[in-house]
């Protein structure tokens, strides 16, 4: 659905001559399949005329002149040089083809290790969607132009010049008739043309419309059935369709009116040729076989004609497709390795953020956090409390240097973490997502994601560790069960169970965990804390905090409020305080034990997902 | 030419048929003139087309070589042109009719499908996933469009273009025009092949396009795990495997193309060159005029390349008669109906409702209500407490007939509910749910979307006060014209809740049913819905599920279910004083509240 949406997004762009250049220049370590489609192509190309030339000896040196041998001669060059064209064929479908699969493998690969290399901001301010369509169909779009637009461009051009060079030969004022109507069709063609790929255009902006009614109708039917709303909905459909309807029949009306126009002014051409080589033939200066030649000449012509009519009017959008694939490209991360970054080989040390100021770069620019001072001592346990929007994923996200402080600086072991390379921070940090993400595959592939070189040993360790490898050996397949896409096979719990398991594997240094706030059953959550213990146990560590035991056990307890620290202290502290530590545990606790409590919670059946 | 409503509001059910030919047939209902229209169109073009080479025999024949021609030079260049204009003329109007025909048959279709998809029943729905259901509604119809539109015209094209062109040359000379055909099967057959093959590759390609946008897709909003882990290089490596092989099934793909081209080019250009050969022969011979021999060069050529198409045509079509079954698997089923039921009361009815030993059991005879009995007044509060699976939700969807009970009755305003026609019900019940659906409306369309008038901007205030979602409405930089959902703002669980609220007041619905669980609400809210829900509970006959005591202590009757059976009954003070599991949900809140002074006592 978004998909489409963001394909279809308006781009109007001016002709880029810069972005032409480069969009050729992909092409560029291919060169040699490049110069042999073109050759094929002109081949094949200038062969066709070759044959309507060998069409005109054959009447006129064979047929007229009553000469069997020279008929047989030539009927033997037209088969030998079908041949050769046939050959011609074979390798301009196939170079230009398999270029043009190249290319799009190339495209597509150089935007993936770009956005690797992207940081988080960019993924925050562009949409999934967008990137996805950059990457599928623009890299398509971009690649078509390169391949067969410049072979149909070869293929066009030879053909016209190789067949205008034969109708001079044979008589030149006629050709020149025949040149004078070639812009004529060049002008109706293009204009078609681009009228034409914008009809379909407005179809396919339609067409997604059609399909989020559709969509919508469906995942809302018990609203539209409550509501009564059938009819009112039919109505607006109907709109719909109707427009639908009327775009898709112009297109089509235009398509359908496209070639008719073309051939009627060949047709005026091939008057013309009827009525002045029929009156040359009388005074000599024209063969019959050469009449023959100019109708095939004329009435073939249309079709190079379209076709670079098509490929110019396409051009302005694979251009535009061009232009936002290289903006893409183009990207500079904001947060990057310093020149002279190094790996200290541990981030151990103790850790503080000293008077930072952090804001996102889109919107207002609001501070989400202002001069925010915290000393973490290794080995420390801190738990972040507060409002959802106060600024604690902030403070995680600058920690892991997702993000980078505007004004202040965070040290790792007394030195600026600026000073060493993001590899070296983030392959030392342990991190479980409050919605955790899975990949496609199977649940080991996914516990491995913590240390590729791990054994399977090592897997079912860190699972046992984890809480997780009793839930995994239930299941049919075990540790070789696929989790579906985007882990959508298994339940919350075990995919947070999973992403702990993956966690404990990596043996981070650092331990960020993002508690999860749906609540998953009793059992679950206890095997949840207690992986998380296991991970706490030694390690500097993190926690969005929901859970009241996780709360309790931390060293220290932020209560993060508007990107400043309202209250801080142990458990007991904030609690004698009365303040909002106070108010926010005691609402916690009721809700929670609520939860707990209730006589009808259903436990969440691990085993079977 | 517009379409009559007579024709747009055609029953497609009548164009399900098990012979899938025949059912297309029915599917072109009111279509049809036009399409055998678009037809002879098409074969009027084709004859101009064939007509154009016969002028040409005749300039060449009785003009150039006799020169003997009843008619000028002048005559014969504009036949030659009236020629082209009769065969575009022809072909344009083929195309447009054509398009009438596939579009208007789409169009038709499309309109059905939506209304039939609404209308069928919740069973169909809840056994039937979304996403099916939206690919039939789309890609399936959208095959069965090129179906019209594309192969079913192509085919009738190419087998005009063949016939046409064979008569002619029958007319030309027949032993030519027999030579000429010998390798159409040959060609039709290659055609075949090849085209299987490559649908086949096509199919394989495009699947592992999914495996890569998937993998894409995965990278993309799992960035934060990748830049967690650090594990770049080996997304990279993941997402190299999978473009790899979408580059090596594009080359096999490709490779089916390079061979099918030049290899139906060669046998073409033999049966060309054969027939050049023996009509060359034939005019020197004088068996044949050399215009005779130019016609022919010209109509061969029309006769044996588009038979190239046939193939691939042919292949598609079996895609558009997959489509047509699974399109038609849902026009099969049975709507429900929202008009029949004989008792409609002029007014809004009371609200006073009755179970009599009512049970439900789904197709498959799983009962999940059984013997329910109660009954209840006009504005009275019946609370519904039980675990998931106990038959709470299944007993409130009774009552908009949205599932019909299996066996008791129930009776509304002392009439059986079976006679209230469907609509008539749901205009006089409001629900809302606990994670309601909103659409990606703007909030106000949202909030008028089941009223069916048109509504005063202080009304849906007044209604968005009543249900405490005004304010933040207003703090949305388009206020009531804020659009919701993925292009607009993205509300949390309890204002959605909220919107829903301000939707149901307006609709001012006799009998409401409220899904109290507020599990999905954080705490901060759950005072304001809390009295947003009694704003609208006022003076309405009231189902609430409800998860927790505090929301339904007040209630006139509580059912206690568990298993489709009611366990408890009675009012709070009457059940709190029951051994039961009502009770033990009561003594759970006096625990909390317990359990939280020892813990702050401790550490005092």
């Amino acid at each position: 659905m978004s998909l489409e949406y963001f394909e279809e997004e308006e781009f109007k762009t001016q002709f880029n001559g810069q972005t032409l250049r480069r969009i050729l220049a992909l092409t560029r370590p291919h060169w040699r399949w490049v110069v042999g489609f073109l050759v094929t192509i002109a081949l094949v190309s200038g062969l066709d005329s070759v044959f309507t030339y060998l069409s005109k000896l054959i009447i006129d040196d064979g047929i007229l002149a009553q000469n069997r041998t020279e008929l047989y001669r030539l009927l033997i060059i037209y088969g030998s040089l079908g041949f050769v064209q046939a050959s011609g064929v074979f390798g301009f479908i196939y170079l230009a083809g398999v270029l043009g699969e190249r290319v799009r493998y190339d495209l597509r690969q150089k935007m993936f290790n770009h956005l690797q290399g992207l940081s988080l901001s960019y993924f925050s301010r562009t949409p999934v969607g967008w990137i996805m369509s950059r990457v599928t169909s623009d890299s398509e779009r971009v690649a078509d132009l390169v391949t067969w637009g410049l072979l149909d461009v070869t293929w066009g051009l030879m053909n016209i010049i190789t067949a205008m060079g034969f109708m001079l030969f044979i008589n030149w004022k006629l050709a020149l008739i025949v040149l004078g109507i070639l812009p004529i069709l060049f002008y109706i063609a293009y204009e078609f043309r681009k009228r034409i790929l914008g009809e379909f255009r407005t179809v396919r902006k339609m067409n997604s419309k059609i399909t989020g009614a559709f969509n919508e109708n469906i995942t809302g039917v018990r609203v539209v059935k409550a509501l009564c709303r059938e009819d009112a909905n039919l109505e607006e459909f109907k709109a719909l369709t109707a427009d639908m309807y009327r775009s898709s029949y112009r297109a089509a009306w235009l398509s359908a009116l496209f070639l008719p126009s073309v051939q009627l002014v060949s047709a005026i051409a091939l008057a013309a040729i009827v009525w002045y080589g029929g009156w040359q033939v009388q005074v000599g200066g024209m063969t019959v076989g050469g009449i023959q030649a100019f109708v095939s000449y004329v009435t073939f012509m249309m079709w190079p004609i379209q076709d670079l009519a098509r490929v110019f009017a396409e051009m302005q959008h694979a251009i535009a497709s061009g232009e936002r694939i290289f903006s893409m490209i183009d990207a500079v991360p904001d947060v990057k390795d310093l020149p002279g970054a190094f790996d200290p080989g541990t981030i151990q040390g103790d850790i503080e953020f000293d008077n930072v100021t952090f804001y996102y770069d889109d919107g207002d620019q609001k501070p989400v956090l202002e001069n925010f001072s915290l000393y973490v001592k290794r080995g420390e346990t801190i738990a972040l409390v507060g409002e959802t929007g106060g600024g604690k994923t902030t403070i995680v996200n600058l920690l892991c240097r997702f993000y980078e402080p505007k004004k202040g600086s965070i040290r790792i072991g007394g030195r600026d973490y600026r000073d060493y390379s993001l590899h070296a921070i983030q392959s030392r940090i342990g991190m479980v997502l409050q919605t955790p993400h899975l990949f496609s595959g199977t649940i080991r592939e996914n516990i491995r994601y913590g240390r590729l070189d791990a054994t399977d040993e090592e897997i079912v360790e860190a699972a046992k560790l984890a809480g997780a490898h009793d839930f995994i050996i239930k299941l049919k397949k075990g540790y070789d069960e696929q989790v579906g896409e985007g882990g959508n096979l298994l339940s919350v719990g075990q995919k947070q169970l999973i992403s702990l398991a993956r966690a404990v594997l990596a043996k981070p240094e650092v331990f960020i965990m993002d508690e999860a706030t749906s609540s998953v059953d009793t059992l679950t959550e206890a095997l949840i804390q207690r992986g998380m213990e296991t991970m706490m146990k030694g390690r500097t560590s993190f926690v969005i905090a929901h859970r009241l035991s996780t709360i309790k056990r931390a060293n220290r307890i932020l209560v993060i409020e508007q990107g400043k620290i309202a209250e801080m202290g142990s458990h007991a502290e904030l609690l004698r305080k009365r303040g909002k530590y106070y108010s926010l545990y005691t609402k916690q606790f009721r809700h929670q034990m609520e939860q707990d409590l209730d006589p009808f919670s259903q436990p969440e059946q691990l085993a079977t997902a | 030419m517009a379409v009559s409503d007579a024709v747009l509001n055609y029953d497609l059910k009548r164009a399900v048929h098990p012979n899938r030919l025949k059912g297309l047939w029915r599917l072109m209902r009111g279509f049809r003139k036009l399409y055998i229209a678009a037809t002879l169109s098409l074969g009027i073009s084709a004859v101009a087309k064939t007509l154009t080479y016969l002028l040409l025999r005749y300039f060449v024949d009785d003009y150039l070589v006799a020169g003997s021609a009843a008619f000028t030079l002048p005559a014969i260049a504009i036949g030659f042109i009236l020629l082209a204009g009769v065969e575009g003329g022809f072909s344009f109007l083929s195309g447009k009719l054509a398009a009438q025909t596939a579009e208007g048959i789409t169009r038709r279709l499309r309109n059905y499908l939506f209304d039939h998809i609404q209308r069928l029943t919740f069973t169909y729905h809840s056994r039937m996933e979304t996403g099916e259901l939206i690919q039939r509604s789309t890609s399936d119809v959208d095959a069965l469009r090129r179906f019209f539109a594309d192969q079913a015209i192509g085919i009738g094209r190419i087998i005009l273009l063949f016939v046409i062109n064979f008569i002619a040359l029958l007319q030309l000379n027949v032993k030519l025009a027999l030579i000429s055909v010998v390798v159409v099967p040959v060609i039709v057959g290659i055609s075949l092949f090849f085209f299987r093959k490559i649908s086949k590759a096509y199919e394989d390609y495009q699947t592992q396009d999914a495996v890569l946008s998937t993998t894409l897709q995965e990278n993309l909003t799992g960035i934060r795990v990748v830049k967690a882990f650090a594990r770049q290089e080996y997304e990279i490596g993941k997402f190299e495997r999978d473009n790899w092989e979408k580059y090596l099934r594009g080359k096999k793909l490709l490779k089916m193309h390079s061979l099918f081209w030049p290899i139906s080019d060669t046998i073409c250009n033999i049966q060309i060159l054969v027939g050049y050969l023996v009509g060359a022969s034939m005019a020197i011979n004088g068996e044949i005029t050399v215009g005779t021999f130019l016609a022919y060069a010209g109509l061969i050529v029309w006769i044996i390349f588009p038979m190239r198409n046939l193939g691939r045509l042919i292949v598609q079509t079996s895609t558009g008669m997959v489509s047509y079954n699974r399109v038609m698997e849902i026009i099969r089923q049975d709507r429900e109906s929202l008009e029949t039921g004989k008792h409609r009361p002029k007014n809004d009815i009371l609200g006073k409702i009755e179970f009599e030993q009512v049970g439900f059991a789904y197709d498959d005879g799983n009962a999940a209500l059984e013997d329910i009995t109660f009954s209840c007044e006009p504005g009275q509060v019946v609370a519904l407490l039980g675990s998931t699976g106990s038959g709470k939700t299944t007993l409130v969807n009774l009552l908009p007939r949205f599932y019909e009970y299996t066996s008791g009755r129930i009776l509304l305003d002392d009439i059986e509910l079976k006679r209230y026609p469907r609509l008539f019900l749901r205009q006089q019940i409001g629900i809302v749910e606990q994670e309601p659906f909103l659409f990606s409306r703007t909030i106000r369309e949202n909030i008028t979307y089941g009223v069916g008038r048109e509504v005063p901007q202080s009304e849906v205030e007044t209604a968005a006060k009543a249900a405490a979602i005004h304010d933040i409405i207003l703090t949305f930089e388009k206020g009531y014209n804020t659009l919701v959902g993925e292009k607009g703002v993205t509300l949390s669980g309890g204002q959605k809740q909220r919107v829903a609220i301000a939707r149901t007041l307006l609709k001012n619905p006799r009998i409401l049913i409220l899904d109290d669980s507020t599990s999905a609400v954080d705490t901060e809210t759950e005072a304001e819905i809390r009295e947003a829900l009694q704003n609208l509970m006022k003076g309405r006959t009231t189902f609430i599920i409800a998860h927790r005591i505090q929301s339904i202590m007040d209630a006139d009757l509580i059912l206690v279910l568990d298993k489709g059976r009611i366990v408890q009954r009675g009012k709070h003070n009457d059940l709190v004083r029951q051994e039961g599991i009502y009770r033990q949900i009561y003594e759970i809140q006096t625990r909390i509240d317990d359990e939280l002074e020892k813990e702050i006592a401790s550490v005092a």
